[in-house]
């Protein structure tokens, strides 16, 4: 019986060489059904061909380093199964929205300013001092927060946000998440710092929550609810009396 | 296009206008957004309605006609994508704690489709009360 | 000041989801084809509903409301299509500003029109 094979289209792009990207085809085994698309590429730079570049780590959906356009769908490609696209053949491409350094690695400069940009890190007016014993948070307000402290920086959702796309001033789903992470950790007093960058015209207000970001987001957090619900608190901040509260 | 970025040369996609087709959820949030148009145009048809009522009895015109009603039929289907989507989204956003605990967003999402429900009813009495 | 739109354009919204249906349903539709009697069919009723000041605030706020909506969701619309300086001070002074025309416009004509009567509601009183 001959054997079954799937057919890999990815993205080219070699910036000494290329004017643009292009897409090559691969033809490989598809031998074991729990294969997924990381595999797929991994049997191509062993196998076929060892110049394909493309970025990866823990193949097991936590390190968020595999994201990929896959047949337009932003994706972790080691998430992503062959099995749900065989016999068609898979379109393997960057994430969109970024600029594109070699073939299927995208630069993620911007994303990395956007994220320091809302001081992702406990802000107190003083601190504890260690000798004094641990910080305790009770279940409830672990669970203000714990969902969106679930990103692990994979970028599908900028790649997923139309708004990102049309303009990277925009701060984006993943930054403004977990600015709320930090904004609803008890032990925080930051809000009043990150606020310049979360209500600014680049920040939570330009999103028109398009909502695609909670789709792709492989972790279940979502940003969508986290920049609107951030838009409902600035407003109420300064419309209801009490709102300008700490 | 591709350009310098540091040592490296990057290429940079430019997203196109046609973006909203690529995907069903794309496509229906534009129509979402869009559904702000007929409802506008619906709205200033009515103004302009009450506008008619100044000229006196023999002035007045109610609206009507097939043209009005088939943009009607139109805008009712915007009208009421707006209102799922709309009180669906906001009762999701819509976020208070009842004793500690984060309030879950479904209740939230059915008072408000309840609310609806009743406020619809009433307003379509009113217009039949106001009849007779 | 995003701000300040962004709370219209959410009071808006929730007017134009809660009120408008059951009025395009009937107005738009039952009652031009004549499928039950509805208030604006006639000029006396519709002119006697029009004498009404709560009627008249009830409008008011159905009509100019909403346009709040309608204004920051078309600008952002027009963002999505590409146009860039749809983001820009005369673009929000533009879309917001035409909310506000149309707020003074209704109030204006939703007021002249059936004006209140001061005689019947002291004949009332």
């Amino acid at each position: 019986m001959a054997e079954k094979t799937i057919t890999i289209q990815a993205t080219r792009f070699d910036p000494d060489k290329d004017a643009r990207p292009h897409l090559q085809s691969y033809e490989i085994p598809f031998i074991d059904e729990s294969m997924v698309v990381l595999d797929a590429l991994n049997y191509i730079k062993t196998h076929v061909d060892g110049s394909l570049s493309y970025r990866w780590s823990c193949r097991m959906g936590i390190c968020g380093s595999c994201g990929m356009m896959i047949n337009g769908q932003s994706k972790l490609s080691c998430s992503a199964f062959l099995r749900d696209y065989w016999p068609k053949p898979i379109l393997v491409e960057p994430l969109n929205n970024f600029p594109i350094i070699r073939d299927l690695v995208i630069d993620m400069e911007d994303f990395m300013h956007k994220l320091k940009s809302i001081k992702p890190w406990i802000i107190r007016k003083t601190e504890i001092p260690l000798g004094s014993g641990e910080h305790r948070q009770t279940n409830a307000q672990i669970d203000d927060f714990r969902q969106f402290s679930e990103c692990i920086n994979c970028m599908l959702c900028y790649s997923a946000c139309p708004v990102y796309g049309l303009n990277n001033e925009f701060r984006g789903p993943a930054a403004i998440a977990l600015a709320r992470r930090y904004n609803h950790d008890s032990r925080d007093e930051g809000t009043k710092e990150r606020l310049p960058v979360i209500a600014d015209a680049e920040g939570v207000w330009e999103c028109s929550f398009v909502g695609e970001c909670s789709v792709v987001c492989p972790k279940g957090v979502d940003p969508a609810k986290a920049i609107q619900q951030s838009k409902l608190d600035t407003s109420l901040r300064f419309v209801v009396p009490f709102g300008n509260r700490e | 296009m591709a350009e310098e970025s540091g040592n490296t040369r990057v290429y940079r996609k430019t997203m196109p206008p046609s973006w909203w087709t690529r995907k069903a959820h794309y496509f229906w949030y534009v129509v979402r957004e869009f559904s702000a148009l007929p409802l506008a145009i619906w709205l200033l048809l009515l103004l302009g309605e009450i506008r008619s009522a100044a000229n006196g009895p023999a002035g007045y015109h109610p609206l009507g006609g097939t043209g009005f009603v088939i943009f009607s039929v139109i805008a009712l289907f915007f009208s009421l994508y707006h209102s799922y989507t709309f009180l669906s989204l906001s009762g999701a956003i819509i976020h208070f704690k009842v004793i500690d605990r984060q309030f879950p967003s479904w209740p939230i999402v059915w008072a408000q489709m309840i609310m609806w429900a009743i406020v619809s009813a009433f307003i379509i009495w009113a217009l039949w009360w106001f009849s007779t | 000041m995003h701000m300040f739109w962004w709370f219209m354009f959410a009071q808006g919204g929730v007017i134009a989801a809660l009120l408008l249906p059951a009025h395009i349903l009937v107005q738009g539709i039952l009652g031009p084809l004549g499928g039950m009697p509805v208030a604006d069919r006639h000029y006396e009723t519709w002119v006697s509903a029009l004498h009404n000041p709560i009627v008249k605030l009830y409008l008011i706020v159905l009509i100019s409301v909403p346009f709040f909506h309608f204004a920051h969701r078309l600008r952002y619309l027009v963002v999505d299509f590409g146009v860039h300086e749809a983001k820009g001070m005369w673009a929000q002074v533009g879309f917001y500003g035409t909310s506000v025309a149309i707020t003074i416009v209704t109030i204006w004509i939703v007021w002249t029109t059936a004006p209140i009567d001061i005689g019947a509601l002291h004949l009332l009183g």
